[in-house]
């Protein structure tokens, strides 16, 4: 966390944690243009700062999950790289006493369940998986309030790590903003898994960098935005060595008076010759007054790469609609089917038999 | 069963039906033909409840009951059933859950309980043989990736689990080979009853060789121009529309 080096970023997150005054980090953002379609306002009350509490680890995973409380040294020279904050956020949190290091031990997966219990909590993780492991972390966020969590994951040399970020439904009064930046090694993997219902608001950003030759990223997310509520995914994959591979897949079903934002940036540094990089955001909005912005952006200096990407909105399509009814099947019940079949693209990929299962019967529950 | 009275019906303010009359009984197989836009969809439509298609003058009666004032759902549960001309794709829906939910709504509106996963999958393994449709194609998205002959049958197939009354085949017959054809043609032969009536839209002779019709109709520009037995399609056929129509 760059503890060596002075942040005046750090600092002064730092003080105003202490004088409890945290309405700066809604005005200072230092990647403004991430931030562009993120309404702060909603964010904008007195919150009293709390720790989280630990909960159970996330239902699904069950018993296959290790106790997480092994930590590592911070002296660990993997947590010494951490990266500098970027934003008032992440230097809150590198500056903050709430930090968990977990070194990941091969084909032992780990889970955190963090739950709010109603105010501003922060708190930040890091997990290594070392040289040829498989690693997995299951995360879940519970309760009300502002929850910041910031994770880094640091996948050395031929490791891959599945990162699982299902969100079990809240009562609409939760705003969560995840943080996850990543470094991946040469031949090494990285999964992500976000199965997320948006109730109030969220946001998902994700930085990964892929530093090593054949390093791969997965990104998946499927985001149910609820009415009137606002969700924002801001994804970062730098590839930064030859032959290096990206895939990002999310979908969004965006309710009446939800608001999703997606902003996917692909950097290709001219290191980076032979990439391969795939974006993809598809929304379905549910109602006219559901609204989603996607903004891919590619930023290439390598000549010999291939990047692709694809973003569609627009409603359920009446043929498909009339179809179902056609054949008997109520209008109501028609479009809650469609609407899980357009989520069910992304939760098909979900390599956890249990968690696609979980995730089928989490997006069709009715609307409250 | 079935009684067309007078139907006009116009598709973005343009007239397309313009006074169709047909009376369809229980039990019989009635097949209409007709040229390409002349509105043989449309009825199709029209019958089925589709959205965008305005009904400006005549009416539908079915089994006693005015039919434009039923909603599709209620048409298929009344037992009317479309098999369409360009079925469509619903990714992420498997054809068993597709089935599931469209029985089931069936049985709620009989009051009956729903089937359940053991008595579903025999039913539908039966009629997928019937139709000598691969049981793997259950497990598929509803049409996804289907052939074009493959979605035809995958409607026959349909329409035999369903167990409709009224029966509407939309050019099934179209872009079949023959082996497929005579599948289909089986099919709808061994699903005929005195108690199932069809009609089979269709722009060729083709399939009414497989299939004996009661009643043929040609259906020109919006109106059903002539009507006869099994003989006039044969005679269709030979002639083609104009000159069946304007004899020199
Ligand atoms: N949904 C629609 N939107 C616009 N025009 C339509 C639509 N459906 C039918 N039409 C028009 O109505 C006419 C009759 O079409 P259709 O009923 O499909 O004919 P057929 O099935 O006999 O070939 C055509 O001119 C067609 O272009
Ligand atoms: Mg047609």
């Amino acid at each position: 966390m760059g503890r060596s080096t002075p942040s005046p970023l750090r600092d002064r997150a730092l003080s105003w944690m202490e004088a409890g005054d945290l309405s700066h980090l809604f005005t200072e953002q230092v990647l403004k243009e991430d931030w562009k379609y993120t309404p702060m306002d909603l964010l904008r009350q007195r919150w009293d700062y709390v720790p989280f509490e630990y909960g159970q680890p996330f239902g699904v995973a069950g018993d296959s999950l290790s106790d997480p409380r092994e930590s590592l040294d911070e002296r660990n020279p993997a947590i010494q790289s951490f990266p500098e904050p970027l934003s008032p956020w992440e230097a809150l949190l590198a500056g903050a006493a709430h930090q968990r290091h977990f070194m990941l031990a091969d084909g032992e997966p780990i889970g955190v369940a963090l739950r709010n219990p109603g105010a501003f909590a922060a708190q930040l993780f890091t997990a290594i998986v070392p040289e040829s492991a498989v690693g997995e972390v299951w995360f879940s966020l519970e309760g009300e309030g502002l929850s910041l969590v910031r994770w880094h994951l640091h996948v050395q040399r031929g490791g891959r790590l599945r990162f699982y970020y299902p969100s079990p439904r809240d009562s609409g009064e939760s705003y969560r903003y995840l943080i996850l930046t990543a470094y991946v090694e040469e031949d090494a993997t990285i999964e992500t898994y976000e199965l997320h219902a948006a109730t109030a608001w969220m946001r998902s950003e994700m930085r990964i960098q892929l530093g090593g030759q054949r390093a791969s990223a997965h990104l998946h997310g499927a985001t149910q935005v609820t009415e009137g509520a606002f969700a924002d995914t801001a994804i970062r994959v730098e590839h930064r060595a030859p032959h290096t591979e990206s895939n990002q897949l999310f979908k969004s079903l965006v309710e009446a008076g939800g608001r999703r934002a997606f902003q996917g940036r692909i950097f290709v540094s001219r290191a980076a010759q032979k990439t391969n990089a795939y974006q993809s955001h598809k929304a379905l909005l549910t109602a006219p007054s559901a609204v989603s912005y996607s903004r891919p952006q590619l930023e290439i200096f390598a000549d010999d790469v291939r990047c692709t990407h694809g973003v569609t909105t627009g409603f359920l399509q009446g043929d498909m609609l009339f179809y179902l009814q056609a054949r008997g099947i109520p209008e109501e019940k028609a479009r809650s089917m469609l609407h899980r079949a357009f989520l069910a693209e992304v939760v098909e990929k979900v390599p956890h038999a249990a968690l696609r299962t979980w995730a089928e019967e989490y997006f069709t529950l009715p609307k409250v | 069963m079935l009684t067309i009275r007078d139907l006009h019906a116009s598709v973005e303010r343009r007239p397309i039906l313009k006074g169709l009359n047909l009376t369809v009984n229980l039990g019989e197989v009635h097949a209409i033909m007709g040229p390409n836009g002349a509105g043989k969809s449309t009825l199709a439509a029209i019958l089925t409840g589709r959205d965008g298609y305005e009904v400006t003058q005549g009416e539908i009666l079915y089994e006693g009951r005015n039919l434009l004032d039923m909603s599709p759902e209620e048409r298929s549960h009344a037992g009317i059933f479309l098999a369409f001309q360009y079925p469509v794709e619903i990714p992420g829906v498997s054809m068993v859950q597709f089935l599931r939910a469209a029985l089931n709504a069936h049985r709620a509106a009989k009051g009956l309980e729903p089937l359940d996963t053991a008595e579903l999958m025999a039913l539908l393994r039966e009629k997928a043989a019937l139709l000598k449709l691969d049981a793997s194609f259950l497990t598929r998205a509803v049409n996804e990736g289907f052939s074009g002959g493959e979605r035809k049958r995958a409607e026959i197939f349909q329409m035999a689990v369903l167990n409709p009354k009224l029966v509407v085949m939309d050019e099934t017959d179209s872009g079949l080979d023959i082996d497929a054809l005579r599948i289909v043609a089986d099919a709808v032969n061994t699903l005929r009853s005195p108690e199932r009536s069809f009609i089979i839209i269709t722009h060729y002779h083709r399939i009414l060789q497989y299939i004996q019709p009661d009643v043929v109709h040609i259906l020109m520009d919006g109106r059903i121009v002539r009507s006869g037995g099994a003989d006039l399609a044969l005679e269709l056929e030979k002639s083609g529309y104009e000159s069946l129509l304007n004899p020199a």
